[in-house]
């Protein structure tokens, strides 16, 4: 008997894809194109967009101007020797004060972190860290209660604290410190500590068990598995996410002074006021090398923490240039 | 079998135990088991049986499906006293990134350092201290007592995690295959040293044991987890004749 289908035969070519992966990709590609189309009433905008860049390009950005390399008119720059001027610059004050930023509010927010981190993660089951400690004093239903709300309160600080970008942080302290580095600091270590209070508890939820499991059975107290046991398995991790941070931090802060909270985001905001463009090209490509060489030193300083400590460390050479050219 | 007085009460008790990580599929079912001090006893069985799991619930981590297991005189849930329980899990359980000393000092602090009430933490102790060097020697590591766990090799890390539980002088000792990996003659060194421990100290260990030649070798008592579902848990008496 011959069963061809000429129906199910045009099915399977046409839509036999769309049961597998590949299949479902592409239905959520094209339904995001749906939801574009939606938003965007005019594509004929879009087309002008190049000719704008090209015009904004020419007549207003490029060339940069490299004036914000030399010392500022006042206070008088005394450095010497003189080819040392620049640092009296705007560009280089406003690079350094955002390096600060990033280094004082990586440092505060690390340190504030990974103890909410280590409460919240779920494999070291803080609900019983609490309890712990709670029936010492009372043990009733009360101490459920409480116990249960506390163990979700760690997630829920760090959620809050992530839920907000840094620049509206910044906002927020600037109107209640004041515009410099303070709130700038201030905006910059709340941030970091949902953001990497979340990366280092999900590192710790990835560790293995097996050494919890040791460390459970041999009766140790929370106390000593999170701090003796725990933080020394994810040290590398930790450290590694601690730099990445401080390299994220420091792009971060060269946008906050644009709303008062110190660093070289406030004279980007002082010339965008002016519509001196060229200026702002010129402090954006400062921000740009700077950021590539800290996000070099950052991949270098990390692998000193990865795994398999030696064998797959990158050299300078491999970091700057392209694996197909560092053969 | 050994012989055990009367008067001595067992280390562990099982009464009628079913475990396993489902509730409607027990993967072993025990009607009796007793271990008294100063007995080794080694459990065999195929792959996939229930052996680490066995393990792994008379340790407290995982909850018996039904029965009650007794573990040095405190019924699960209720842990142990603090470091009366020794645990060597089939994937050792060691800190990686930190030094020998310190992986075999969590055993030694565990077993005699009382930690600060309210705190958790330990204050450092010399005897604490002794204790774990003690056993990092006679495990023949002196001379990787602070290189980092994840530079030493497979059978070196075994022997450590096997320092880590002799420090702690614990009332029973748990090891899952804790003899893998190691060629004869350090089999034999460590087996020695564990098994002094045990008899010398009346504390008992129950081994899992992949060969079943070498835990008849070992073990005063050899129980066979077999794969049927009715009473896969055989007692089998003849492990201390093999063994004479």
């Amino acid at each position: 008997m011959n069963d061809f289908n000429p129906l199910r035969k045009f099915l399977d070519t046409f839509f036999g894809p769309l049961r597998s992966w590949l299949g479902i990709f592409i239905l959520i590609f094209l339904f995001s194109i749906v939801v574009f189309d939606g938003m965007v009433n005019d594509w004929g905008r879009a087309s002008q967009g190049l000719g704008n860049l090209v015009t904004f390009f020419n007549e207003s950005l490029w060339p940069p101007d490299w004036s914000v390399l030399e010392p500022r008119a006042y206070p008088v720059c005394t450095v010497y020797p003189t080819f040392m001027d620049f640092t009296c610059s705007t560009a280089w004050i406003g690079m350094v004060e955002t390096m600060k930023i990033a280094f004082v509010s990586t440092v505060f927010g690390a340190i504030i972190s990974l103890p909410i981190s280590i409460l919240a993660s779920r494999n070291l089951d803080s609900a019983s860290f609490f309890y712990e400690y709670l029936t010492r004093w009372n043990d009733g239903g009360i101490i459920f209660l409480l116990v249960s709300t506390l163990s979700y309160l760690p997630r829920f600080l760090l959620a809050a604290f992530r839920s907000l970008p840094s620049i509206i942080w910044a906002i927020f302290f600037v109107i209640l410190v004041g515009y410099g580095p303070l709130a700038g600091v201030l905006a910059m270590t709340v941030y970091t500590v949902g953001y990497l209070g979340k990366l280092q508890y999900e590192a710790i939820e990835g560790m293995t068990k097996t050494p919890l499991d040791a460390a459970e059975a041999m009766g140790l107290t929370r106390f000593e598995i999170a701090f003796k046991v725990v933080i020394p398995e994810c040290a590398n991790d930790l450290i590694s996410q601690v730099i990445f941070m401080f390299e994220y931090n420091f792009r971060h802060g060269t946008v906050i002074g644009i709303v008062g909270a110190g660093g070289i985001g406030y004279y980007i905001n002082l010339y965008l006021k002016f519509l001196q463009y060229d200026k702002v090209i010129a402090y954006l490509i400062i921000i740009f090398v700077v950021v590539l060489i800290i996000d070099f030193i950052s991949i270098k300083a990390r692998s000193y923490f990865t795994e398999d400590i030696g064998l797959n460390r990158p050299s300078w050479k491999s970091i700057f240039l392209p694996s197909s050219v560092n053969k | 079998m050994t012989n055990i007085p009367k008067n001595i009460e067992p280390i562990i008790r099982l009464n009628d135990v079913s475990i396993g990580y489902k509730h409607d599929k027990p993967l072993v079912q025990i009607p009796n088991l007793e271990i008294f001090p100063g007995e080794i006893v080694a459990i065999a069985g195929p792959s996939g049986v229930g052996k680490s799991t066995l393990l792994k619930t008379i340790a407290g981590l995982i909850s018996p499906i039904s029965g009650s297991i007794e573990v040095c005189g405190k019924t699960i849930p209720d842990s142990p006293k603090r470091g009366k329980l020794g645990y060597v899990p089939q994937s050792l359980g060691l800190v990686r990134h930190a030094s020998v000393l310190h992986n075999v000092m969590l055993g030694a602090n565990a077993g005699h350092n009382t930690p600060i009430p309210f705190i958790g933490v330990c204050l450092p102790s010399s005897f604490a201290k002794k204790k774990a060097i003690q056993a990092i020697n006679s495990m023949g590591l002196e001379d990787k007592i602070s290189e980092p766990i994840r530079r030493l090799s497979g059978g070196q890390q075994r022997r450590v995690a096997t320092a880590r539980t002799l420090a702690q002088c614990p009332e029973l000792i748990m090891a899952d295959e804790f003899l893998s990996e190691l060629d004869e003659k350090t089999v034999g060194m460590v087996l020695k040293e564990v098994t002094k421990y045990v008899k010398s100290s009346n504390s008992a260990l129950l081994v899992v044991e992949h060969d079943i030649t070498r835990a008849k070798m070992m073990a005063d008592r050899l129980l066979v987890i077999d794969d049927g579902r009715a009473n896969p848990f055989i007692t089998e008496p003849t492990a201390m004749e093999v063994k004479l």
